[in-house]
């Protein structure tokens, strides 16, 4: 089978091969000995006489994108090769702040749809279009992972930290040495990294996140993620995915009739909330239903944290003044009284005083 | 796995425990049409923190009940057992056919 070769390889061979050029790049010879058998005039080729034609070069190399023909590129497509996905996965659990995890049990592609049309319908309505709110909701995804991959993912951002990665020296395809820093997901320390954690019987540390997530990837998993913690597009999204009807009621059948299409709803009823990450952490499906409870989205919660602590400010400063004025007022009434005990003494010696003129 | 002759499926299961697995993927194998062809499936899901046991029911048309502690049982095991009885109704399904 014929190597496939779609990549820049291939243009780099012709052109290292091109006639311009006889022997002007050292990889070019590697790469065709016929040019140096031209220019030797022999008939045929042996790979000693081409070894020794060689000897004389001080170093062989070849040419930074030479693809060997037994090992020729992936014809899978990028978007779905596991390098790809894992990398997807990591940026993924690095940027998203929420992220919903569902089972989805035998939905057909008709059923994602209808799924996904009723999600995005929901999100549209929590705010009016142009502001920031709507913006959120058109980042909002449904997407069906790869669990063993994103098991992996969910590792490599626990447990490896690419800043803590020393650099190392490389050459260069002229030979010089340059220093280079292989921190990326799919480097060699991001893989020793993982297994000195994970590998072996030892127990992982029960404050580990990934401890506590791994369970749920089990079966097919689903990820509804949100750009940004905003309560009011999770309670849109709870109440279509998994309505539970006092705080997260299904839409109503005469605002959304779609909705309540036999295709919608089959497609629902096979897929189960299981649990959430937010900011970081683990939450069960109650925790998630608290968070998408909160009234009025992190604002709200903003403005009541500034009012305790202005609160609790206007208590303290108060108690602190109350002690000094307190002491204050304990001091004066002291002070009052002791002028008044004075003030009769004189009197009394001022008339002693005045009998004694008289 | 034969599940033309289930009627009534129903699982409570902790889905941050390890154990929940085998009951988490017995509903993954259940046909895309299952619902629509008549099959009740009621899922109970557990709190975090709750230690209580996952458990599976499976209801068929004869009306048996098999009570499965898929705590201790793997997947493979459930669908055989399920299995097991299905063989049963298929073969009585086909004389009478």
């Amino acid at each position: 089978m014929p190597a496939r070769i779609r990549c820049p390889a291939a243009r780099g061979l012709g052109a290292a091969m091109g006639p311009s050029s006889t022997i002007a790049s050292r990889s070019a010879t590697l790469l065709w000995p016929a040019t140096l058998a031209a220019s030797t005039t022999t008939a045929r080729q042996y790979a000693s006489m081409v070894e020794s034609a060689f000897a004389g070069m001080s170093t062989l190399r070849l040419p930074d994108d030479y693809v060997p023909p037994t090992k020729p590129p992936t014809a899978r497509p990028s978007d779905v090769r596991k390098s790809q996905l894992l990398r997807t996965y990591t940026s993924l659990l690095r940027s998203t702040p929420l992220i919903l995890i569902f089972q989805h049990s035998n939905l057909t592609a008709t059923e994602w749809s209808a799924i996904r049309r009723e999600l995005n319908i929901a999100l549209a309505n929590v705010s009016p279009p142009g502001t920031d709110a709507a913006e959120i909701a058109s980042k909002v995804q449904l997407q069906v992972i790869r669990t063993r991959i994103f098991d992996v993912a969910l590792k490599l951002v626990e447990f490896y930290d690419p800043s803590k990665v020393a650099s190392t020296t490389a050459s260069t395809a002229s030979g010089k040495k340059v220093k280079v820093t292989y921190n990326h997901d799919l480097s060699k320390a991001a893989y020793e990294a993982v297994q000195a954690v994970t590998k072996g019987d030892t127990p992982l540390p029960a404050t580990s996140r990934y401890a506590e997530l791994s369970p749920l990837m089990v079966g097919p998993v689903a990820l509804l993620t949100l750009p940004a913690v905003s309560p009011d597009h999770l309670a849109a999204a709870l109440s279509v995915l998994s309505p539970s009807p006092p705080a997260f009621p299904a839409p109503s059948r005469r605002k959304s009739p779609g909705y309540y299409d036999p295709i919608a709803q089959s497609g629902l009823q096979k897929l189960m909330l299981i649990g959430g990450r937010i900011e970081g952490k683990v939450f069960d499906i109650d925790g998630v239903r608290w968070v998408g409870g909160i009234k009025g989205g992190l604002d709200s919660l903003r403005a009541q944290l500034v009012g305790m602590l202005q609160n609790a400010g206007l208590g303290l400063t108060s108690v602190l003044e109350g002690a000094g004025k307190s002491l204050w007022l304990t001091m004066e009434s002291r002070k009052v009284m002791m002028e008044e005990a004075e003030k009769p003494a004189v009197e009394e010696a001022e008339k002693v005083v005045e009998v004694e003129k008289e | 796995m034969i599940t033309r002759f289930i009627t009534d499926v129903s699982t409570r299961f902790n889905p941050f425990s390890a154990r929940s697995k085998s009951a988490r993927l017995f509903l993954s194998f259940l046909p895309p049409t299952a619902r629509s062809s008549g099959m009740t499936i009621t899922t109970k899901l557990l709190a975090r923190t709750s230690t209580e046991p996952s458990s599976l029911t499976v209801k068929f048309k004869d009306g048996k009940e098999l009570n499965f502690d898929s705590d201790a049982m793997g997947i493979k095991s459930l669908i055989e057992e399920v299995d097991r009885h299905s063989r049963i109704l298929q073969k009585q399904f086909d004389l009478n056919e």
